[in-house]
């Protein structure tokens, strides 16, 4: 068994879906042992163990997708622990790592012990128990917060099954020791993988190809997912290019017991006091009726708000027995209040996205929407954290807040109902993760740079990669674009003649080992206290940049359950007042928002043309809408209302029609129904937007969010903006409009520390956000003005068109648009109408700058002079 | 006195002589972003001279030549960067101008053994006919006579955001400051370093910028280096069009 597959021996990367093997099958490959220990634990086989054991077992790569609840750890665990047990029992277990399993959390410990620990525990007291000899079996774990001395213990005693990040995998593969152990690997499993389709997953994929590189056999790759589209292409991404692959695509018999709850009668009074006071009082009678309820919010901002005014309605009552969880908070904090959870001491925790992955929380009975979750597959992941025992069913309730909320959230639960799950996209190619890589791989070992690039290739995210932009970050990385600075700062060093690749300076391991990552640090600003005197000075919390950035002077926020008054930011710090007595001013949803995916978006916009079909009968209208939904009679009659006031008003957009709306407030307005999603809106606004900047030589005014966007000016001219941008041209557009933006710039901030420019810790010292941020900004200037084209500033460029915005989806739309398969329907409102009342009142706004910095400051002097000189 | 302002500096004269007056320089902060760990491409000291150029060939030779403090960057230790890139910097000036006169700012502790190489000495202040020129980090009995007139201080690296209306348009542009205080003129000078874009004054005052006055800067007249060379006064602080 241990020879199994012959390294180089590429199979044609077929990937198939598997059928679930007999029970009796799976049972012939167990040993005695373990067979006898398995059922006395457990009745019988789940369905994902009918998968996924037996495949594990004959050394095939496999993805299991399935609900969570649905055993996939074990399963995973399983088959390997019997293969080890074997050898253990005929004392043939070596010294050496045998299988690898990687989960992006760290904070496992539970499940790992509940999965591997415990199993191998009981086995081996079994074996105590039948005078059977057996050689134990060792687990190591190591994640960032692993120790040094328990770091060095698992190189003195080479684990067996060796428990870990992705980023410290890719750590220990600089590791002489290390690799030594891992280089006759056999199992790989990865766990959490649809929490992966981002650079993080990217990064893995490369990492598992250079484990894959050194090993002397092939290892097994074996994935784990929670629901997730395209599946295809997620066994792809896991088993690499050119390997197969097989799908076990559990489809558990739980039943979702989804519903919707609208706190107004109205939702057009949503804002009202008393639609408040109705939205608290519906959420206390649901955690009333509950043993524990999870309320997920969307954002941190909200979460806070949630508890301030659940305690403000009903105070004492929840003292004790409520729980927030957000990334923001402490990881103490958060370890507390899990723990809290998995007791059964909280009634109810309100969390932002946090709570969404994977670890075990105990007994919660609810899941609460407060919002939409914006896509499919996430709403599933919330709800699954109610029930996840095996056999019980979980429970969700969408609560919505405004009338797009609900026409969305219905979409969003015909199609959890119906499992039509919404498609992720990995990233490609981007030349950040791959600087961090190659730098690693070069402090392995000396490379040839060709053979560097196959191994590249191998992985999914890669595949594509030109040798152009493999050399262009190898050239920045040998310090090229440094300059006469060269020698000091080059990370490794290239020979053209001989195409070698190798590490340069003896800190390398060091510098790497502490830098590495692709999370970005995201800037938090301390909030501190300058009145009342008595308070002066307290720092009482952070907030996020994005938050930060909307907030004016006198606005009134939410932090930590109080109110505070802002009175301005000077570096990392918010000065604030304390005790004030005003309501906030600060609406808390609009910081970190999730988008809205392209599939759901487009399920809406078909949505409202079959009920803009059906308009002019009520009844008809109303039996459909509540059959297609799956909702309340209640609610199709909101839906109804809100689609015949945009009918009467204006006309109701659809799959098939943009609706175009422009009318005159302080200035002029476009506002286009364009539901596609976020993305794919922040991309269309910002090329109109361009466009009618460019065409007036001024500055434009956007609005986007996931309905539509709007662009604003002191005149614009439909036809000409709109025949201005057309597929062809959409990335030239794009790229200059997003030059001078504060998106642009941050995630060059983010490019430049996964790239290693900027090293967050050196020497030693280990440098804020704040000042990285500050730096950043230098750096960016100082980059521009060395190359435009320079790797990292273009990895920058290429993650803000197609991880931000979605530039494909994009042009496809503007496709549609040139060939007449959409159509574009402008139309003279004298104001906003009921389907872009949200729009204006709530969207993120942004300007396209087209007016230089003198020119504007030219302009603005003339206008300062005009007011003195009135006085 | 005449004073003239000219890009982000300034020209003084007075009985036919002329002294030029440049701010915060932070010579060798490239230099020591590098040596915290950051990859900086070069070019920023370059930049710099050629913006001098343009001054210098618009006003001609000056007869003395004022550096406001922080010279350098650094605190501590001299980085080699900043060995070449002040000693650079002097010689170029001596091309163009008389006598340089250096001002001590914060930063610039270890400043003297550079400067001894081209046998100059920091100065904690400098006075000429009736003006004084001082960092801003500290204040001095002999600065506060009769005599002296105007103060011309460096440090605060201030700047203005110009917003167009509320949750408009808006830049941050450096500016100089110039008021009153206890019945001496006060020119608080930009910082001429390019990479740093100064802090915004508008509700500050100076103590908030670490200067050891507290002026009342909101009846500062705010005066910004627009394109070029030309300086575009937009009256008192207190009237500029706010949020």
């Amino acid at each position: 068994m241990v020879d199994s597959v012959e390294k180089g021996n590429m199979t044609s990367g077929r990937i198939e879906y598997l059928e679930p093997y007999r029970a009796e099958d799976v049972k012939k490959i167990l040993e005695p042992i373990v067979e006898e220990w398995f059922f006395n634990k457990f009745d019988d086989f789940s369905l994902t163990q009918l998968y996924g054991v037996k495949t594990i077992y004959d050394r095939k790569n496999i993805l299991i997708s399935a609900p969570t609840g649905g055993t996939k750890t074990l399963t995973a665990f399983l088959g390997i622990i019997n293969y080890l047990v074997g050898l253990a029992l005929k004392g043939e277990l070596e010294d050496k790592i045998y299988a690898v399993y990687t989960s992006p959390l760290k904070a496992l410990s539970n499940d790992i012990f509940v999965n591997l620990e415990m199993p191998l525990k009981e086995i081996r007291e079994l074996a105590k128990k039948k005078s059977l000899k057996m050689q134990e079996i060792r687990v190591g774990l190591r994640t960032g917060d692993t120790t040094a001395s328990e770091r060095a213990g698992h190189a003195r005693k080479v684990p067996h099954i060796y428990v870990t990040t992705p980023e410290s995998l890719s750590i220990v593969l600089t590791t002489k020791k290390f690799v030594d152990n891992l280089n006759a690997l056999e199992f790989i499993i990865v766990d959490e993988i649809h929490a992966m389709a981002n650079k993080r997953g990217v990064y893995l994929s490369l990492t598992l190809e250079r484990l894959e590189e050194f090993s002397l056999i092939t290892p097994v790759r074996i994935g784990l997912s929670a629901t997730i589209s395209p599946i295809n292409e997620i066994a792809k991404f896991l088993a690499g290019e050119g390997r197969d692959c097989l799908i076990a695509d559990v489809k558990l018999n739980k039943k979702i017991d989804i519903g919707l709850i609208s706190p107004a009668k109205n939702l057009i009074e949503a804002d009202s006091a008393e639609s408040q006071k109705e939205l608290y009082r519906i959420l206390d009678n649901l955690i009333e009726n509950h043993k524990t309820t999870l309320i997920f919010t969307n954002t941190r901002a909200a979460t806070e708000r949630i508890i301030h005014y659940l305690d403000l309605h009903f105070p004492k009552k929840y003292e004790g027995f409520i729980g927030a969880h957000h990334s923001s908070m402490s990881k103490e904090k958060r370890f507390e209040i899990e723990d809290k959870l998995r007791k059964g001491e909280l009634k109810v925790v309100v969390t932002s996205t946090s709570l969404e992955l994977g670890i075990d929380i105990g007994n919660v009975d609810l899941v609460v929407l407060l919002r939409s979750p914006k896509g499919v597959a996430r709403a599933l992941q919330r709800i699954g954290r109610a029930g996840h025992k095996l056999h019980e069913n979980p429970k969700g309730r969408f609560v919505v807040l405004d009338r797009d909320d609900l026409v969305e959230c219905g979409v969003l639960m015909k199609n959890m109902i119906e499992k039509k799950i919404d498609n992720v996209e990995i990233p490609k190619n981007p030349l950040d993760v791959l600087a961090q890589q190659i730098y690693g791989m070069a402090i392995s070992k000396v490379w040839k740079a060709d053979d560097m690039l196959k191994t590249i290739r191998r992985s999914y995210c890669y595949s594509d990669l030109s040798k152009e932009d493999f050399l262009a970050v190898v050239s920045y990385l040998a310090g090229d674009y440094a300059l006469e600075h060269r020698n000091v700062y080059a990370k490794i060093w290239y020979e053209p003649s001989t195409g070698e690749i190798g590490k340069k300076g003896k800190l390398a391991r060091i510098m790497y080992m502490t830098n590495i990552g692709t999370i970005p640090e995201e800037g938090f600003i301390s909030v501190v206290i300058s009145a009342p005197v008595a308070k002066m000075g307290q720092v009482v919390g952070k907030i996020d940049e994005a938050f930060l950035e909307k907030m004016k002077r006198g606005d009134v926020f939410v932090l930590g359950g109080a109110k505070y008054q802002f009175i301005r930011s000077q570096g990392m710090k918010a000065y604030v007042i304390a005790d004030v007595s005003k309501n906030p001013t600060i609406p808390s949803w609009f910081s970190e928002m999730l988008p809205l995916s392209f599939d759901v978006a487009v399920d809406i916009a078909r949505f409202r043309g079959l009920v803009a079909e059906r308009i002019k009968d009520k009844e008809e209208c109303l039996e459909f809408i509540s059959e297609y939904l799956y909702c309340s009679g209640e609610a199709a009659e909101q839906i109804y209302e809100y689609m015949k006031e945009q009918a009467k008003f204006s006309e109701i957009p659809s799959d098939k029609t943009i609706v175009v709306e422009k009318f005159k407030g302080d200035k002029e307005y476009l506002l286009f129904h364009s539901m596609f999603g976020r993305r794919v809106n922040d991309a269309l606004s910002r090329a109109y937007g361009f466009a009618a900047a460019r065409l007036r030589h001024r500055d434009i005014e956007i609005g986007i969010n996931d309905n539509g966007f709007f662009i604003a000016g002191e005149k614009l001219d439909e036809n000409k903006i709109i025949n201005y941008v057309n597929y062809k041209n959409l990335e030239l557009i794009l790229k200059e409009a997003i030059e001078k933006t504060d998106v642009l710039r941050r995630r060059f901030r983010h490019c430049a520390s996964r790239s290693l420019m900027i090293l967050r810790s050196y020497k030693g010292r280990t440098k804020s956000v704040g000042k990285q941020q500050m730096h950043s900004h230098f750096l960016l200037a100082a980059v521009k003005k060395i190359s435009n084209e320079f790797p990292i500033l273009q990895e920058a460029r290429r993650e803000v068109l197609e991880d931000v915005m979605d530039i494909k989806k994009t042009k496809e739309v503007l496709r549609w648009i040139e060939s007449g398969k959409t159509k574009i329907k402008k139309i003279r409102t004298p104001m906003v109408s009921p389907f872009g009342l949200n729009l204006i009142l709530q969207s993120h706004a942004d300007l396209i700058k087209m007016e230089d910095r003198a020119a504007f400051l030219k302009r603005m002097h003339k206008l300062q002079m005009s007011i003195i000189e009135g006085k | 006195m005449k004073i003239k302002f000219i890009g982000k500096c300034l020209l003084l004269e007075e009985k036919g002589k002329r002294v030029f007056v440049i701010g915060d320089l932070h010579l060798g902060y490239v230099g020591s972003m590098r040596e915290s760990g950051i990859l900086v491409p070069s070019g920023i000291y370059n930049d710099m001279i050629n913006e001098l150029d343009k001054i210098f060939e618009n006003i001609g030779k000056a007869d003395k030549v004022v550096l406001l403090g922080d010279l350098k960057h650094e605190f501590g230790r001299i980085l080699q960067e900043e060995w070449k890139e002040v000693l650079g910097f002097i010689d170029y000036l001596r091309e163009k101008c008389g006598e340089i006169i250096v001002v001590r700012g914060n930063h610039d502790a270890t400043l003297d053994s550079i400067l001894k190489q081209r046998n100059l000495k920091g100065a904690s202040y400098f006075i000429w006919e009736n003006t004084a020129f001082l960092h801003g980090d500290r204040d001095f009995d002999f600065v506060n006579g009769k005599e002296i007139k105007i103060w011309v201080i460096g440090h605060a690296h201030p700047a203005v955001v110009i917003e167009e209306k509320r949750g408009g348009k808006k830049e941050k542009y450096k500016c100089f400051l110039d008021g009153k205080y206890l019945g001496k003129r006060v020119i608080i000078v930009p910082s001429f370093f390019s990479l740093n874009e100064g802090t915004d004054v508008r509700d500050l005052s100076g103590n908030d910028l670490g200067l050891a006055w507290n002026f009342d800067l909101k009846k500062f007249d705010v005066k910004i280096a627009g394109d070029g060379l030309e300086v575009l006064d937009f009256g008192k602080l207190k009237g500029l069009r706010k949020s």
